[in-house]
This record gives C-alpha cells, structure tokens and sequence, in this order.
C-alpha cells in the first residue's frame, strides 16, 4: 500500500480544497464534552484524540431519513429517488469503517439497495488511528482494531505535527493530491505508524473478551435457552436506545407524507429499532417478539450469529455505544458474551 | 449482478380495482389489474406490497391461481388497519400500487400425484385458495385433494358459496368446523384438529398445506406428527411483518431468515429447528 506523509500545517489548505466540491465533516468536540462530526468551517478544532464519536457515522450512508420514492397521487406513478451528495467523512476510527464495510456487503446482498450503494460511493472515507480508548469500547477484543478495506484514506499521527497516509483508493490519492504534492513515506516512518497503531490496540485490549470472537456464533447458538436473556431484560426499557445508536444497526420502517393538496408525496425509510415493542406487531395485535427477552435475544443473535452466517464478521464492531446509551445498564456486549462463555461448558 | 444501476425495488406500479365482493363483514374480496396490461404472474403461496400513497404499504398473500388466462388477480382482506380501512373504501375504478409478488411459493410439483391435505385456520384459507384452486384446474395431476377449513364462528367464515360448491364435488373433500357455534350451526364445533379423525388420510402419500393463525400450527403439526406424514411433505406459509419486501428491512425475521424472500412458505424440515418458527 502506497503511502505518504502529510504534515499538519498543510492540512487547512486539503480541507478547503476538498470543501469546494463536497460536504466535508471531521471530528470536534461539541459544546456539551461530546465527540461528533461537524461540517469543515474552515476553522474547526480538529479533536485528534477523541476517544469515540458521541453517534454512529452510518447516518452519512443513510441518513435517519431518506426518501425512497416520490409519488403522483392522480396517476399513481411512482418514481425512484436517489439522493448522493459528495462527501468526505475524515477522522473515522477503523470499528466505524468497519461497521460501515459490513453495511456496504448487507445493502449489496441479494437484491441490492440502490439508494444506500449510490450515496456510498459519493462518499469518501478517511480513516484515522484512535489516540484515545472509549472507557466502554473494546473494538480491540473483536477483531476491529484496524480495517484493511473500506477507507480511501488511512492516516496516523506519527508525530506532533506529521501524519502518515496510506492509500485505500485512487480517489483518496487524488484527494491526497489536492494541494501541494505530498512526500512520499520512508521505511521508519510506516514503522512509526505501525508502532502507533500497535500501542494503541494494546491499551484497547485492556477491555477483553475471553475468548477468541470468532467462536461467537457458535456460543450463542448453544445458549438459546440461558436464563442470561430473562434476568438481563428484565430491566429492558424497550427505549431503542442501542438501535439507534450501533453503528450496524439499519433496520428500517417505511413511511408515506404528502403535500397539503393532496397531490403529491414521497415515501421515505427511517430507523427503526427491534427492541421498540412493535417491531414484529403485524394486523390483528399479534406480536411475533412480545416479551423484552424475546428482542433482547433477537438483537444479540443478530449481532453475534446471524450477521456473522452471512458476511463472516460480528455484527458488533465494539464501539461501546450502546454500552453508554443503555440506562438500564443492560446492554454490554462485552459483558454478554463473557458471561455467556463462564456459564458455558465449551463441550463441543 | 443483473440489476440496474437505477433500479430500486421500492418502486411499485399502479393497478385498478375491477370488482369488489363482500365475503364476511369485515372480509372483502378485491379483483385487481396492473395498468401496464400484464399480468402479475405469481406463484400459489406469494404476496404482493400494496400501497395506497399517503396511508401506507402493506403485505397481502394472493388468493387467486396463476392463471394464464386472465390478467386480473384477487387479494382477500380483512379491514383492520389504516391501508386495509382505506382499500375497502374503494369503489370499482380506483386505483393502488403494487409490488411484487415476492417471496417463496408452495412447490407444486411437489403435490403431483400424491394427496393434498389443506389445513386452513381462518384467513389462512385466502392463500391456500391460490393452490387449491390451481390443483383444481389440473385436476387430474393430483391425488385426493382434503381440505380442512375452522373459523372461530358461523359468522367469520369466508368464501362459504365456493366452499359449499367444492363440497358438492365428488373430486374434493371438504370438512368444515367452527370454535363457537351459532344457533343455526349445523357442522362439527371445535378447534380444527378435532377434524382430524373424521376423515382416513393415508401418511405415506399425503403432503400437506396449512396456513393459519400462529398458534394453530403447533397443534396441527402434532396431528400430523401423529398420523405419520413425513415432515418433509408439509408446507406451512408464515405471516411475518413484511415491510420491504427485498430482506432489509429487519422486520419479518424468524431468526436469521428473512419471511419475505426465504418465506413465507417453507418446507417444515427447512425451519423445524428454527426457534423463532412456529
């Protein structure tokens, strides 16, 4: 992989660059001591050691609402709606590139989803190596400390004031390229990087896993039946907090409005959630995941079977999101899995 | 992948309403036509999507048979719901969208040449119709053709002229039962397994077709269990919420299985060990 070195003086010269044809977000701290993505001003902070974005990036993929199809209510013709501003998200941890690959593979398969593949090639990903460890994450224990794909651009703080950048597509070299021509990288700088990605995961594995995440699935599909599910959703809210924010969490529900005369409208995809009770409510009141454990089940199964049947990678990415979101203190994949593995027999 | 780059299934395409006929209170028959001047052509145990713009979508099995002859296709409904309240308040004319048909299908080669027990609880018969009555026009394919109907009472029951019709045939066996009589109620009164003794099936060449409310399945299958048909020849279809109809939406799923594109009719060994299932 190519790769160059960038030094910090140069970047507001890129950023504005990039700014001119495309909606450029990097990472700030906001005023409430939360880490999110905000539109490039020219001026922002750039918060380089932000432990863990406050909401998943997946909104730049697809957006908490998004119209699907516009419609004609004389004629009823209906039309597609594809919307796919050009984008560039610079700053996004590896478990966030991740979870958004993994997005990329579920809208792709079988039928693929047009509105979610066209607005995710507009976008441009910047992926940077964390500084800083979430007290709730442990992306490191789950295979998502580093990506190999799904970033046009990989950049790592070597220095005060230097960034090595690898190379993920030929769009992020030609982005690279924007302003002045960057240098390329020496050996012992790809070695600082590698030593700076190395020194990170390992204070990330602080928060552990107690056994390798590959044999998740196979956990979960031992203990169906464990009495964890019951005594942990006893205290479920059913608040759909952890829904919204996971980062690979994209159910959605479908929803027309139209205009005051009656005339036209549009029919649009929103979030939803398979915690909320109605998720699986069907005409004549039957609820197919009635009880809280049903759908707290329901949610891990997805995260840690079925997803992984599918694609070959967990559905959790270890962010730590909903760890911090779930008042009721319920929602801890980390803690899930390893308390499924101590009451376990491992007898295969 | 042989889609299109502007392709999106999300797309549905305008249909008209030919006919209505009232089949219970609450159940009406609608007749449809696709405005493009083709036919739907689904297979026995599919759905459709269909929208009425600004209320809303929703999932319907069809009950008619593929049939070549004609362009139209029926969907029985219940009014229950926004989309289902706002259909029965159309008149002959108007019009709706469609997508689809989605979805699995019961495999009707399966059926050739053996006997066919239907099994059908309720609304469960509006899809088992599309089958029975392809059968029926192939008639002489099949083997016996049985078909079980409960309702919960004398008043719910739907598509009484033709069943009373396929009763008179001597080609077909029809039995039927309600949970809670009426005064006029003549026929058997329980729940549809109390059917089962009342007609010889032989296990051994009998594939089976049920479709019903949810708690129905388990007791029927036990029955069949019981008189020995291979699991392998049943076929239930599977009401789910079925939202977008391409599998990602998240809402229909039985465990890791989408209802909408890997159901809703399965095989019974293809899901017995799904825990979500029946």
């Amino acid at each position: 992989m190519d790769a160059y070195i960038v030094h910090l003086e140069r970047l507001p010269a890129l950023f504005n660059a990039w700014a001119k044809d495309s909606a450029l977000s990097v990472p700030s701290a906001t005023p409430e001591g939360f880490y999110e993505f905000i539109p490039w001003n020219g001026e922002a902070e750039i918060a380089w050691d932000y432990d863990l974005i406050y909401n998943p990036p997946k909104r730049f993929v697809m957006p908490a609402k998004e119209t699907l199809i516009s419609f004609d209510l004389k004629d009823l013709q209906a039309k597609p709606v594809f919307e796919a501003p050009a984008q560039i998200v610079f700053g996004m941890h590896p478990y966030d590139v991740k979870a958004i690959s993994q997005l990329d593979q579920l809208m792709e398969l079988g039928i693929p989803d047009q509105n979610y593949l066209k607005r995710r090639e507009a976008t441009v990903i910047m992926a940077l190596t964390p500084q800083s460890v979430a007290e709730t994450a442990f992306w490191a224990s789950v295979g998502a400390e580093e990506v190999q794909h799904g970033f046009d651009l990989y950049w790592t703080k070597i220095g005060p004031a230097s960034f090595l950048v690898e190379v993920g597509s030929k769009k992020g070299e030609e982005l690279l390229h924007a302003a002045a021509p960057p240098t390329r990288a020496t050996v012992s700088e790809k070695e600082a990087a590698r030593r700076a990605k190395i020194k990170v995961n390992q204070f990330a594995r602080r928060k552990q896993l107690l056994y390798n995440w590959e044999e998740t699935p196979r956990l979960l599909a031992k203990n169906w039946d464990s009495p964890l599910w019951r005594k942990n959703s006893e205290t479920c809210l059913a608040c759909g907090s952890c829904n919204l924010v996971c980062p690979t969490c994209y159910c959605f529900d479908l929803v027309d409005e139209v205009d005051d005369k009656l005339e036209t409208g549009t029919r649009s995809r929103s979030w939803d959630g398979c915690m909320l009770t109605s998720f699986a409510l069907v005409a004549g009141d039957h609820n197919f995941r009635p009880k809280a454990l049903d759908r707290y089940r329901h949610r891990y199964f997805r995260k840690g079977k079925y997803i992984y049947d599918k694609i070959g990678e967990l559905g959790c990415v270890g962010c730590g999101r909903c760890v911090r979101a779930c008042t009721a203190n319920i929602a801890n994949p980390l803690a899930v899995f390893n308390a499924l593995w101590e009451e376990s027999t491992h007898a295969f | 992948m042989p889609f299109k780059k502007d392709f999106s299934p999300y797309v549905p395409r305008p249909a008209t309403l030919k006919e209505k006929k009232k089949l219970s209170e609450l159940v009406t028959l609608f007749t449809f036509e696709l405005d493009n001047g083709k036919a739907l052509a689904h297979r026995p145990g599919q759905f459709i999507q269909l929208s009425i713009f600004g209320v809303g979508e929703a999932p319907f099995s069809v009950s008619s048979p593929p049939d070549p002859s004609k362009q139209t296709f029926e969907l029985a409904v219940r009014k229950i719901g926004a989309v289902t309240q706002s259909l029965h308040a159309m008149a002959p004319g108007q019009k709706v969208a469609i997508r689809g048909p989605y979805g699995t299908s019961f495999p009707v080669l399966d059926f050739v040449g053996k006997d066919t027990l239907f099994v059908a609880g309720g609304l469960g018969y509006i899809p088992l119709r599309s089958l029975l009555h392809y059968q029926l026009r192939h008639r002489s394919e099949f083997g016996r053709i049985i078909v079980l109907v409960g309702c919960r009472n004398p008043q719910e029951r739907i598509f009484t002229d033709q069943i009373e019709e396929l009763t008179a045939r001597k080609d077909v066996e029809v039995l039927e039962t309600v949970d809670i009589p009426d005064a006029a109620w003549k026929g058997n009164v329980g729940v549809i397994t109390t059917l089962f003794p009342k007609i010889p099936i032989d296990p051994t060449n009998t594939s089976v077709a049920m479709v019903g409310p949810p708690i129905m399945y388990r007791f029927v299958l036990a029955e069949c269990r019981k008189l020995g048909i291979n699991p392998n020849n049943i076929f239930v279809s599977l009401e789910r919420k079925m939202k977008c109809g391409v599998g990602k939406c998240g809402h229909c799923m039985i465990n890791d299985l989408n209802t909408c594109m890997d159901g809703p009719v399965f095989r019974y060994t293809d899901i017995e060990a799904y825990q979500e299932a029946i």
